[in-house]
């Protein structure tokens, strides 16, 4: 009798591991939806990102001055946030539920394509529209030799700085086009007290920065392109972050803290002025001109260069197009309309982005005159130059498997850079 | 008396007799049967249909190479996913420190809610409310758990280092530090797993009979030697039924971790779901990640086994 306990234990035990387990599987099949209306008039659906009040405001105004003018092709707008976006995305593909029109930003939605579930643009943008944006950034978003994607807005990182601090350390606010990485350091050593760090830098996800800003000095870790890509993890690659890691550790002017936190959090140690300086992505510019304390007096630091100069890779939000989506050339049209210089020009100036297209960024320079940071936000436009990683395919799942935590090792002082070159290179492929 | 003792004994005497007269293939049993058969199957069918099938897929799913790419032509290829498997040292890092976080928390928690449903068990003022404030934790979804908590240990504004400054210590950064990353997680683990833990155990303590507890008090025993002699074999296997359970919630748990930490800093928090997670939707390789999911399955099964199967040979050995 007791032994039957045990066996019947075991076999609910069984039953019950096995149920736990079965939540974690997905099912492979592609699908498309009919976006047809009642009456005959085509239904796109729209997934937007854009988070800003101004952004949101200009894709609407957008799409509701496109559907008065089209009445047989109604677009509607999906209102989607950028957190979370891959995975909703990918589960939206895999059961076949995706938008017709997809926003989000190139490296991410590059392995969408390699999948096969983004169409070719080539053909149906118009000859204005591909002429607007520079060859580099369309390479970016060219997957195969097809265009997948629109590219609209680009961020770049860019050195806020607290210029009161600044001024009671002796500093002045370095001016120019660019700013060397030993002038960070040497005003980031001159700023930090007992109570300040010099240096402020949320990179608790620190994959992103350190490929972005490789490119400065020639960091390009990849050569190839789609499947046959080999990694080399070079004095160039590690630049970056050996960098980072002697104002940690060396100088003890860069807070150690803040190199596990994110942007928006280190951003809130820079608005209490216990960092002077802080390294963040260019559209928190657009948070800052509305959340920054009244008597922060925060300005922005010309852009970063390394030995190649002010180059940061180029990796652009994007708009794209269902391949399965039942009206493709709709859709596609609907792109050609949308990236017109006004609206990627009110979206980029809300999100405090950097405009992909000329006519875009003309626009943006005359009507901010500079102010808020745009001189410098626009001037690093210049060095945004295209990157190799993101036509690795397997780059998006290296990412967060191998290079983000090795960083993570390596920042938290817990392995040596021949570790981490080590890491990185024996977790590719 | 005698009335319920006949009106218990006609239905087995009825079917003794029925068994006797139609045979097993009788007209009337087949009819029995098809009812049988056809009261079961609305009852069976969401589970065949929700459960089996999926869990039978994704078993056979390991068997392949299986993407989630567009439209991916799928090929069974035996047993390669294991034999790639057995040679990936991160995911059996991973499973090391799922295999931390669960025995952690599952034998922590058992600790933890013994004393804590003694207390509760004991005649103390204010009973009811104190063990309805004990559910609370049960009461919130694991994201929300995994957001307070970050909160609670944030580096520069939480109340965790607010205090410890109070006593002139700190800061620590609890949840990016490498070496309290996930001692932490695992105090949030017990402290989400505390109430169904605490409400089973005390369940238990109140089903121990009271004449138990005054003859071991007359026999000179003491509170400590009372509970270590009759509170605790009495709960035994409620105590081994309830650490199984929450030794497999936990193993297979997600969300509080990926709330917390993502499995950071430097992957010293992956525990095998949010490992998976990363293979399946971020590498898009389904086959490779089901078969993961099959290996922490048979893991479990074995682990739990040799637990299940020692535990009761010892409360056998105990009895006799």
């Amino acid at each position: 009798m007791k032994k039957n306990h045990g066996i019947v234990a075991l076999a609910l035990l069984s039953a019950g591991t096995l149920a736990l387990a079965g939540c974690q599987q997905g099912s492979a099949s592609g699908g498309g939806e009919d976006g047809d209306g009642g009456d005959g008039a085509v239904t796109l659906q729209f997934q937007s990102l854009s988070d800003q009040p101004g952004a949101q405001a200009a894709v609407s105004a957008a799409v509701d001055s496109w559907n008065a003018d089209n009445p047989d092709v109604q677009v509607e707008i999906l209102q989607a946030g950028w957190d979370g976006a891959y995975d909703k995305l990918i589960t939206q593909f895999t059961g076949g539920t995706a938008p017709d029109i997809i926003h989000f930003d190139a490296a991410s939605i590059v392995p969408f394509a390699s999948d096969g579930y983004l169409a070719d643009l080539s053909d149906g943008l118009s000859d204005e529209v591909l002429a607007d944006v520079p060859e580099g950034i369309w390479d970016s978003v060219t997957v195969n030799d097809q265009i997948i994607a629109y590219p609209s807005t680009m961020q770049s990182y860019m050195v806020f700085a607290n210029a009161d601090l600044l001024a009671a350390a002796g500093v002045e606010v370095p001016t120019g086009d660019s700013m060397t990485w030993d002038q960070l350091r040497e005003i980031a050593q001159a700023t930090t007290t007992a109570d300040v760090y010099g240096l402020g830098w949320g990179l608790g996800s620190p994959a992103a920065t350190v490929m972005t800003l490789a490119q400065g000095f020639g960091g390009d870790f990849f050569s190839g392109s789609g499947d046959d890509v080999q990694i080399e993890v070079g004095p160039n690659e590690l630049e970056v972050p050996e960098r980072i890691h002697q104002m940690a550790y060396e100088d003890a002017s860069l807070d150690p803290v803040s190199l596990t936190q994110s942007g928006s959090d280190v951003l809130a140690s820079f608005y209490g002025g216990t960092v002077a300086m802080t390294v963040q992505g260019s559209f928190q510019a657009a948070n800052m001109a509305g959340d920054a304390p009244e008597d922060l007096n925060w300005v922005t630091l010309p852009p970063l260069a390394g030995s190649e100069g002010a180059l940061q890779a180029a990796n652009p939000q994007t708009y794209s197009v269902n391949i399965d989506s039942a009206h493709v050339e709709e859709a596609t049209a609907f792109l050609n309309y949308f990236a017109s210089g006004e609206t990627i020009g009110a979206i980029a100036q809300a999100d405090a982005l950097i405009p992909a297209s000329t006519s875009a960024r003309e626009i943006v320079a005359t009507e901010t005159g500079g102010e808020n940071g745009w001189d410098q936000i626009l001037a690093s436009a210049d060095g945004l130059v295209g990157a190799p990683f993101l036509h690795a395919d397997a780059y998006a799942a290296w990412k967060d498997t191998v290079l983000n935590p090795a960083l993570q090792q390596y920042l938290g002082d817990q392995i040596t850079a021949d570790q981490l070159a080590q890491q990185l290179t024996e977790g590719w492929g | 008396m005698s009335a319920a003792t006949a009106a218990v004994a006609t239905p087995s005497a009825r079917s003794a007799r029925s068994r006797r007269s139609g045979g097993p293939s009788g007209p009337r049993q087949r009819a029995e049967r098809r009812e049988a058969i056809a009261l079961v199957i609305p009852a069976l069918l969401p589970i065949i249909v929700f459960s089996v099938i999926p869990l039978a897929v994704g078993v056979a799913l390991g068997f392949t190479n299986a993407t989630l790419a567009r439209n991916a032509t799928i090929e069974f290829i035996g047993f390669d996913n294991f034999v790639k498997l057995a040679g990936d040292t991160a995911f059996w890092n991973s499973f090391g420190i799922g295999i931390v976080w669960a025995t952690s928390v599952a034998v922590l928690t058992g600790v933890c809610a013994l004393a804590l449903a003694s207390l509760l068990n004991a005649n103390l003022r204010f009973k009811p409310l104190t063990r309805i404030i004990v559910l609370i934790p049960w009461a919130m979804p694991p994201v929300v758990t995994g957001i307070v908590w970050r909160m609670i240990y944030d580096v520069n504004s939480g109340p965790l280092n607010a205090a410890l400054g109070w006593f002139g210590l700190g800061p620590v950064n609890w949840l990016g530090d490498f070496s309290t990353a996930l001692p932490a997680v695992i105090v949030v683990g017990i402290w989400s797993g505390l109430p169904q833990t605490t409400v089973l155990l005390l369940a238990g303590m109140q089903s121990i009979p009271t004449e138990l507890h005054e003859a071991a008090a007359m026999d000179g025993a003491n509170g400590a030697r009372r509970f270590w002699h009759v509170t605790l074999p009495g709960l035994r296997s409620v105590l081994i039924a309830i650490t199984s359970i929450d030794f497999i919630w936990n193993f297979n748990d997600f969300g509080i971790v990926y709330v917390l930490t993502e499995g950071g800093p430097g992957g010293r928090t992956m525990i095998p779901p949010l490992f998976t997670y990363l293979e399946a939707f971020r590498n898009r390789e389904i086959g490779y990640a089901s078969a993961m999911g099959d290996v922490l399955v048979l893991a479990i099964l074995l682990i739990l086994s040799v637990y299940i199967v020692v535990q009761f040979r010892q409360q056998k050995e105990g009895r006799s």
